[in-house]
């Protein structure tokens, strides 16, 4: 009988596919949990911060090494910012005050970097971020330093021209930049600022983050 | 003098439309000044101002009492960079509004001429290219009222 010689083929065949089958199911069942559907852009991979080297409000240097194991948003303004700086701060303070049923290890801290050092001390610089919150952290640093830091987050800024008195608005980014506990540019949060959809999304990106550390 | 404050602004109110005969032409809501942080001597002021006549008006200035200078601004954001623009002067389309607000169209307040804190009221007066003055009482508050 001629079909019988065939059947070893047969089974190898039937084989092969069983393994194609279990192995596609294999790649299914590890595949990473799912993305968050979020407002904020999350970024396809975490992009790790370069090496910067800033000024805390105590005169002590700050670089990338205290960003690590802990999340962060950082956000670039200067005081004497009417409008853009003191409304996303607020709705910094807002999104915080959400989070507040979090452990503390999971809620993130809070960087306000001015990228105008030349007006904004670090005495001024102290009391004006925790006006907005006690918790907020102000960060200032040589302008080469602020560069190094803003040029690679696409956060760049100028200054405009000086009025009569010397006065002059700071062209800055309107970003908050969401930062993991690796020192990694993680998402960001664009205007307009909706504390309580940025307080989801930090939720959800922190559970995500987490998922795929497990 | 401060308790005499409302009054006089209620009576400047009423008085400016009165050189119109078809009543006043414009109107102002959701009038609020954001309190500086300690240290920093520029405020925002934001409100809704509607055009109540058939005809586009403009409001060409703002000053105010309790600061050196008042300039109208707009917060612009190009390319993910927010930058400010004084603006010389809104139109404010026939029967349309404008809104002030975060982000937005907004009054730089410079040098108080005192500190102001949530609950201190500011006077201001808005100057249209008919003519008329509007004039207006803000409270500063720490933060936007919601709802």
């Amino acid at each position: 009988m001629k079909w019988k010689a065939f059947l070893p083929y047969a089974g190898l065949m039937f084989m092969a596919l069983a393994v194609g089958v279990l192995a596609s199911y294999l790649t299914f069942g590890s595949r990473p949990v799912e993305r968050p559907h979020t407002d904020a852009l999350l970024l396809h991979e975490a992009r790790p911060l370069p090496d910067f080297s800033l000024t805390d409000t105590g005169g002590g240097a700050f670089t990338r090494a205290q960003l690590m194991g802990h999340w962060s948003l950082l956000y670039f303004g200067y005081t004497h910012c009417p409008d853009a700086c003191p409304t996303t701060l607020a709705a910094l303070d807002r999104m915080m005050r959400l989070l507040d049923k979090l452990p503390a290890a999971r809620r993130p801290h809070v960087y306000f970097i001015s990228v105008d050092p030349k007006r904004d001390d670090p005495k001024l610089l102290k009391t004006y971020a925790a006006y907005f919150n006690p918790g907020f952290i102000g960060l200032t640093g040589p302008l080469p330093n602020l560069k190094a830091l803003t040029g690679p987050l696409g956060a760049d800024f100028s200054y405009g021209k000086p009025d009569k008195k010397g006065d002059y608005a700071v062209i800055h980014s309107t970003m908050v930049v969401l930062v993991d506990p690796e020192a990694a540019e993680t998402a960001l949060f664009t205007p307009p600022l909706d504390p309580k959809r940025m307080a989801a999304d930090y939720a959800n990106i922190v559970r995500y983050y987490g998922e795929q550390q497990s | 003098m401060r308790r005499l404050l409302p009054l006089l602004a209620l009576s400047t109110c009423l008085l400016a439309p009165a050189a119109f005969a078809d009543g006043p032409s414009t109107r102002v809501s959701h009038v609020w000044i954001r309190q500086a942080p300690p240290g920093v001597d520029v405020m925002a002021g934001y409100f809704t101002l509607e055009n109540l006549t058939a005809r586009p008006l403009d409001l060409t200035g703002v000053i105010s009492p309790d600061f050196g200078s008042v300039m109208m601004h707009q917060s612009v954001v190009k390319d993910g960079q927010e930058s400010m623009v004084e603006v010389p002067k809104i139109t404010l389309p026939a029967h349309g509004s404008v809104e002030f607000k975060p982000g937005g169209y907004h009054l730089m307040l410079m040098d108080p001429k005192k500190n102001l804190y949530a609950g201190d009221m500011v006077s201001l007066t808005l100057t249209f290219s008919d003519g008329s003055q509007l004039a207006i009482l803000a409270y500063v508050r720490r933060d936007a009222p919601t709802g």
